[in-house]
């Protein structure tokens, strides 16, 4: 349909269905040169748009909370795109990518440009994904992007890595609202919300989380914790003052250069992963080791060094 | 061809039917079937199918109603696709559809139109093959 440079053009435009076609360009081959041309294409006019990354345990409401966010934050003509990570099935790698059901009304009323982009289990390749998705739709003029992802593991930390603001999202009653601060997603939240505030042990849950802050060593910026109702609107205007806070705050203290480190990280860690996963894939001795460990000939921690050591080889050979 | 990126596909209701069941059932299966798969929610209009379709950039839009409103709201998906100069994304159908309808849907390029009781099998098979002439399209753009 079209060409890589009038893609390119279309995405500078804002035009939708360039953006939509770069999106998949992007999905479904991360390395390919048109993918690179794309984004090398649109680099000049990246870096503009407040990446708000929302994240929690499923079933808090994240979904609905961004739809009921939305209309807070499009306006004075602020473009703003959504961007939703599902997980796929393990077994037959599909999903059901049902995000945006929560929040289609809002979309459609203002405008949204929302993609789903599923997760395949490869946390190098999704951050990549969601990077290059981020640039395109950063390139198109979109003023804030929204990030969502279940907050579950560490490839769905790594993806949050790439917003400017995260949101770290809980409700009363799972029982878990602690464990789930625990588990890493503490120290990179600039923001809690606690969901559901008409229910049951809303206030319980925002106090246990002030008491595990007050613990916790933290910077200039001060880690507030917001009680709101997505489905009646109590407190999204507080949420969205200190997104709008935070914004600012990382706009006086943005460092160019650990950012930059940021991203080359990610991009270098998922080309080696994908070089890796090939070189295991294409190397003939491998089978043979797969067999040898099956048979109990060898334990697997031997066969892993076999493996490592044919692939040290075939990085040497190919130099 | 599917193998970095799976076949996407979108199920809608584009019109005033909240008959959903059979949508959640065919929702599970492309799911096991190794899809991406969205849903529209109720009662989207044509518009929002669309728009999400192209936002989505998905390989089919599979469309479902019981209401006998598939000759207008089928149409009205198709046309706006096409006005939007969009090619690489096919249109399946299904549900009640009578037989004397069928070659009427299938000339504005929306095919199966299965009724009831039509093996998941085949629906799968048909989707896949759609959204491989869809996939083809695309791939051949660049």
């Amino acid at each position: 349909m079209s060409d890589t440079e009038t893609l390119v053009r279309g995405i500078l435009d804002g035009d939708r269905i360039s953006v939509s076609r770069a999106i998949s360009v992007i999905e479904n081959d991360l390395y390919s040169d048109r993918a690179l041309r794309i984004l090398e294409g649109i680099n000049p006019r990246t870096g503009n748009a407040h990446v708000i990354g929302i994240t929690g345990p499923p079933g808090v409401g994240k979904s609905t909370l961004i739809g009921a966010m939305v209309p807070r934050i499009a306006v004075d003509d602020r473009k703003v795109a959504v961007v939703a990570i599902d997980a796929s099935s393990p077994f037959s790698k599909g999903s059901i990518l049902g995000n945006r059901i929560r929040m289609q009304e809002s979309l459609t009323r203002h405008g949204i440009f929302m993609r789903s982009l599923s997760s395949r289990g490869l946390s190098g390749g999704l951050s990549f994904s969601a990077l290059g998705t981020i640039k395109i739709l950063d390139a198109a003029g979109f003023d804030t992007i929204i990030l969502e992802t279940v907050g579950s593991g560490q490839a769905d930390l790594d993806v949050m890595l790439l917003a400017s603001t995260i949101v770290v999202v809980l409700a009363p009653g799972l029982g878990d609202e602690i464990q789930a601060i625990k588990a890493g997603i503490m120290e990179i939240a600039h923001i809690f919300v606690v969901n559901k505030l008409d229910r049951e042990g809303a206030f319980q849950a925002i106090k246990d989380i002030e008491d595990v802050l007050a613990t916790a060593s933290q910077g200039e910026w001060k880690v507030p914790v917001i009680g709101v109702s997505a489905s009646n609107g109590d407190g999204l205007d507080d949420l969205n003052s200190a997104i709008g806070k935070h914004a600012e705050y990382q706009a006086r203290h943005r460092d160019r250069r650990s950012s930059v480190r940021m991203e080359l990280n990610l991009i270098v860690e998922s080309e080696i992963m994908k070089a890796l996963r090939n070189a295991i894939e294409e190397d003939s001795r491998v089978t043979g080791i797969i067999d040898d460990v099956s048979s109990g000939a060898r334990d697997p921690f031997q066969g892993s060094r076999m493996i490592m050591g044919a692939l040290s080889q075939r990085i040497a050979g190919k130099k | 061809m599917f193998k970095d990126k799976p076949v996407k596909v979108l199920l809608a209701k584009p019109g005033i039917d909240g008959h959903d069941r059979g949508m959640f059932v065919l929702a599970r299966a492309f799911r096991d079937a190794g899809m991406d798969v969205l849903y529209a929610g109720l009662l989207p209009t044509p518009q929002e199918v669309v728009d999400t379709a192209v936002n989505e950039d998905v390989d089919v839009i599979a469309l479902s109603l019981l209401n006998g409103a598939h000759l207008t709201a089928f149409k009205k998906v198709s046309d706006l696709l096409r006005k939007k100069g969009i090619d690489d994304i096919a249109i399946v159908g299904g549900g009640t559809i009578p037989d004397t309808d069928k070659p009427k849907l299938e000339k504005l390029g929306i095919s199966g139109n299965y009724g009831p009781g039509t093996p998941l099998s085949v629906i799968i098979d048909h989707v896949t093959k759609r959204a491989t002439e869809s996939r083809k399209k695309k791939m051949g753009s660049g």
